[in-house]
């Protein structure tokens, strides 16, 4: 993480419309932004003003309108990409914190941490990447909670969890969907407590929340307003 | 692998897997055994003629066959012919021994004149004998009768001191064998010394001889004179137990081949008018078991030349009518019809032609001079067909019911398929959101639908080979099952209404306490078990229940093969159905976009 102003996330004129039957609900017009390295970027927005869908055409979980714009990461078309570079593209560039948490009830605790890495991942044992979750677990203060299922778990366990998923793989990007939408005001303080300190180590975050005060944790902030984007400072 | 992990989680964390796996192999079951029975059932229906039919048959109606012997010997000199054995078939009115209140009851029967030794050689006649030996207590009977019919021989033997200790013996034994083992015959060799006791041995050579009872029904005859076999169910007195073994009602009184009957039988004359009935008595010899009620009921076997004489279709001389003195032909005897089994191997249809070849030779071998020829093989009258044409008329309604459950067949693998992929959409359906994380974490469409192929893989194979197995553990045992349902065990009736009180308290507990799934769950096992025992309790009470009646389905036992060919194809189109239901699901949810199958609730 050497370069920290080098750009490495941008979108262009993002458009998204969803249909719904015969009507076209269009939510991104022309939304466009750039994510530098090791920055801290928070979308603000209003219920519904498209933010999560924003962040998933980032994120490479869903696409933009046909000629709706660019996803590019480190310069290259991330909607371009075959089937197979764009899993590649979820599973070990970007790590995706939503707001409902989404880990798998069957698996414990550690093996939902440790799922990415054995779908795709770079590393070459699996004791590495293990000890790469058991450290991430560790760090977010769930060491002695490895073998727990995540109904076992408090919401604000969960999305620590959820965290850890995410960087697992070492991304360049963390993408976080309101990650503390679903949490108290003291749990969502640990939450981004704990984000600020990945920032602190050099990560590069984007945060969607509607929320002013937790936008202000960010280095940047944005605001998303009739599909656009407006830059505030 | 991940998918691996997955798969094994999936299966060892909910109930659902054990459902699905139970309901794959009660399916799996349900077809195998209604499937193995109704095969069963129409292979016994297409091959119950084997035990007493040859392989080709030549008939030519009442008319008969003149010069048959000749025919037998060419038919038996072709080397694709095992044996060929003539047959004297008709119908008549068997008068039995024990009384329909006070009248002898008559019967209705087919009767076949045959030549056993030959027939035993076409069929299967031997092991269709149902006595071999006499049991201890028909032995009894055995001497009985044998001291009754030779008294005075007896009394000359005997001393006047012991004649009067051997009837005593005599008239306790007559009253207690009708209900009880009398022992009579061991304590009648105990009174008598080894001469006397010799004597009484040769009145009945039934009572020593080994495998004497089945020597007369293979000669069809007893001391020299011609004998009858009965069909198992022509004697009313012999009873099918529940576990399907026959007992001889009033402990072995009415025994068949302890009494003779009288035999009446319509003659026919050339032109096809009644003469005089002519009636003969004959021992009952034996008795022979088809597996074919229709056939146990009506057919009796008698000596050719007994019904051939009977028919009139015996030799007889050609009289001038002007001058009844001068002979001027000879009338020979005939059968209605010929048996001809070939060697092994060789199919029906080749071998009638063979046959169809060898009677038009004989035919034709006649000069004009000949009084009497043998129908050519162009007439009308005469058949030549293999034992499935000549079924076909008596399997008829049968073959009409074949094509009823083939129908059926498909609408059960119908319901169990749709019933399969019903039960995988819905496991792969509840998991959609779990496609969408791991979508969004990275992984490939490919690699969603292997672990749906695994998962369903698992749950298919160990469902219909648990099926397989519960299918055939019932169908070999269907015949028990059946009897006990017949007569349920009063222990199960107990163990249920145990059980059903146990739910009861349990209920009654829980409904203190207000939960609501216990309650529910308590009191549908306390119906059940209550209801499963009353209806025991009630079967019981009306003297259980026959679904398998054997005068209904022709045959005496229900089949109880597996039909491996259709219950293999059962487990694979199990199989395939559970990878199919999984598989349509999962590729559709791997499919779409992850971001839709997130918000799949
Ligand atoms: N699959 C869809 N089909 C139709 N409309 C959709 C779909 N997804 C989102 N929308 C609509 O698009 C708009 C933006 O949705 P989005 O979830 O991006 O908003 P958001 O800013 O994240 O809101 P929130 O703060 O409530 O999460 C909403 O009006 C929503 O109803
Ligand atoms: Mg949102």
């Amino acid at each position: 993480m050497s370069n920290t102003n080098s750009l490495i996330l941008e979108g262009i004129n993002l458009k998204k419309t969803y249909k719904l039957g015969r009507s076209q609900v269009p939510v991104l017009h022309a939304a466009s932004l750039q994510i530098h390295q090791g920055q801290w970027t928070t979308i603000l927005g209003s219920s519904g003003s498209g933010k999560s869908t924003l962040l998933h055409l980032l994120g490479g979980l869903d696409r933009p309108d046909q000629q709706g714009g660019e996803v590019l990461f480190n310069g290259e078309s991330v909607w371009a990409k075959s089937n197979r570079q764009i899993n590649a593209y979820r599973n070990n560039h970007v790590g995706f914190v939503f707001q409902f948490y989404h880990l798998l009830p069957e698996l414990t605790v550690l093996e939902n941490a440790i799922l990415p890495t054995m779908i795709g991942g770079s590393f070459t044992t699996t004791s590495e990447a293990k000890n790469q979750a058991e450290h991430l677990l560790d760090q977010f203060g769930l060491s002695h909670r490895f073998t727990h299922r995540p109904r076992e778990l408090s919401g604000g366990e969960r999305q620590r969890v959820a965290i850890a998923r995410a960087l697992v793989n070492n991304p360049s990007i963390l993408l976080a969907d309101e990650p503390t939408g679903n949490l108290d005001e003291e749990t969502g303080d640990g939450i981004l407590d704990v984000l600020g300190a990945l920032h602190q180590d050099g990560l590069t975050i984007v945060m969607v929340t509607h929320n002013m005060e937790i936008a202000n944790r960010g280095d940047v902030i944005v605001h998303l307003r009739g599909g656009n984007i407006t830059q505030l400072d | 692998m991940y998918q691996t992990l997955l798969t094994s989680r999936y299966l060892t964390s909910r109930v659902i897997p054990l459902i699905a796996v139970a309901a794959v192999a009660l399916c799996v079951a349900l077809v195998i055994v209604v499937v193995s029975v109704m095969t069963g059932f129409l292979d016994m229906v297409q091959s119950s003629g084997k035990t007493l039919m040859g392989d080709v048959i030549i008939s030519n109606g009442i008319s008969g066959i003149p010069h048959y012997e000749k025919l037998v010997n060419r038919l038996e000199k072709n080397e694709q012919v095992l044996a060929a054995t003539p047959i004297v078939d008709g119908w008549g009115l068997l008068r039995m021994p024990y009384p329909n209140s006070n009248v002898k009851q008559s019967e209705t029967v087919q009767v076949w004149g045959i030549e056993p030794k030959t027939f035993a050689k076409v069929t299967d006649y031997k092991n269709s004998l149902q006595w071999k030996n006499p049991t201890t207590n028909q032995r009894d009977w055995l001497l009985l009768d044998a001291i009754a019919n030779n008294e005075e021989t007896l009394q000359s033997l005997l001393s006047p001191e012991l004649w009067i200790e051997f009837v005593d013996l005599i008239k306790s034994a007559s009253h207690t064998l009708n209900f009880v083992e009398a022992n009579f015959l061991e304590n009648t060799k105990a009174l008598l010394n080894e001469e006397q006791w010799n004597t009484v041995l040769s009145f009945d050579v039934r009572l020593s001889g080994e495998d004497a009872l089945q020597q007369q029904g293979l000669d069809l005859s007893r001391n020299g004179k011609p004998g009858i076999v009965l069909g198992l169910h022509v004697n009313d007195g012999n009873v099918r137990m529940k576990n399907g073994t026959y007992q001889v009602s009033r402990n072995d009184y009415w025994w068949a081949p302890r009494f003779e009957g009288t035999l009446t039988m319509l003659p026919v004359d050339a032109k096809g008018g009644i003469i005089e009935p002519e009636s003969i008595i004959m021992p009952f010899v034996n008795e022979f078991q088809s597996g074919v009620f229709a056939i146990d009921e009506s057919l009796i076997f008698i000596p050719i030349d007994v019904a051939q004489s009977l028919l009139h279709m015996d030799e007889a001389k050609i009289v001038d009518l002007d001058d009844p003195a001068t002979i001027i032909g000879v009338d020979p005897a005939r059968s209605t019809s010929i048996l001809i089994r070939g060697v092994p191997g060789v199919k029906g249809e080749v071998l009638r032609e063979i046959v169809r070849t060898i009677y038009d030779d004989f035919s034709s071998s006649f000069s004009y001079e000949t009084v009497v020829l043998p129908p050519s093989s162009h007439d009308p009258g005469l058949i030549i067909q293999t034992r499935e044409e000549q079924q076909r008329s008596f399997t008829g309604p049968v073959e009409k019911e074949r094509e009823v459950m083939r129908t059926l067949f498909s609408i059960v693998y119908l319901v169990v398929a749709a019933l399969i992929l019903s039960i995988f959409w819905s496991i792969v359906f509840e998991k959609t959101r779990d496609i969408g994380i791991l979508r969004s974490i990275g992984a490939s469409r490919a690699s969603i639908v292997w672990i749906f192929l695994q998962y369903s893989a698992v749950i298919g194979i160990v469902g219909s080979f648990l099926g397989l197995f519960s299918g055939w553990l019932i169908t070999k045992n269907i015949n028990a099952i059946h009897d006990a349902m017949g007569n349920p065990p009063l222990s199960i009736a107990i163990v249920c209404f145990a059980l059903s009180i146990c739910f009861g308290t349990y209920t009654v507990v829980k409904m203190l306490k207000g939960q609501m799934l216990p309650i529910v769950l308590g009191s549908l096992g306390f119906i059940t078990l209550g209801g499963i025992g009353g209806l025991i309790l009630f079967i019981r009470h009306i003297g259980g229940i026959v679904v398998w009646d054997a005068s209904v389905y022709y045959f005496s036992r229900i089949p109880n093969e597996l039909d491996w060919g259709s219950s293999l194809f059962t487990v694979g189109g199990a199989i395939l159905f559970c990878l199919l239901g999984a598989l349509i699901p999962a590729a559709k949810a791997a499919d779409t976009d992850p971001v839709k199958a997130l918000r799949h609730e």
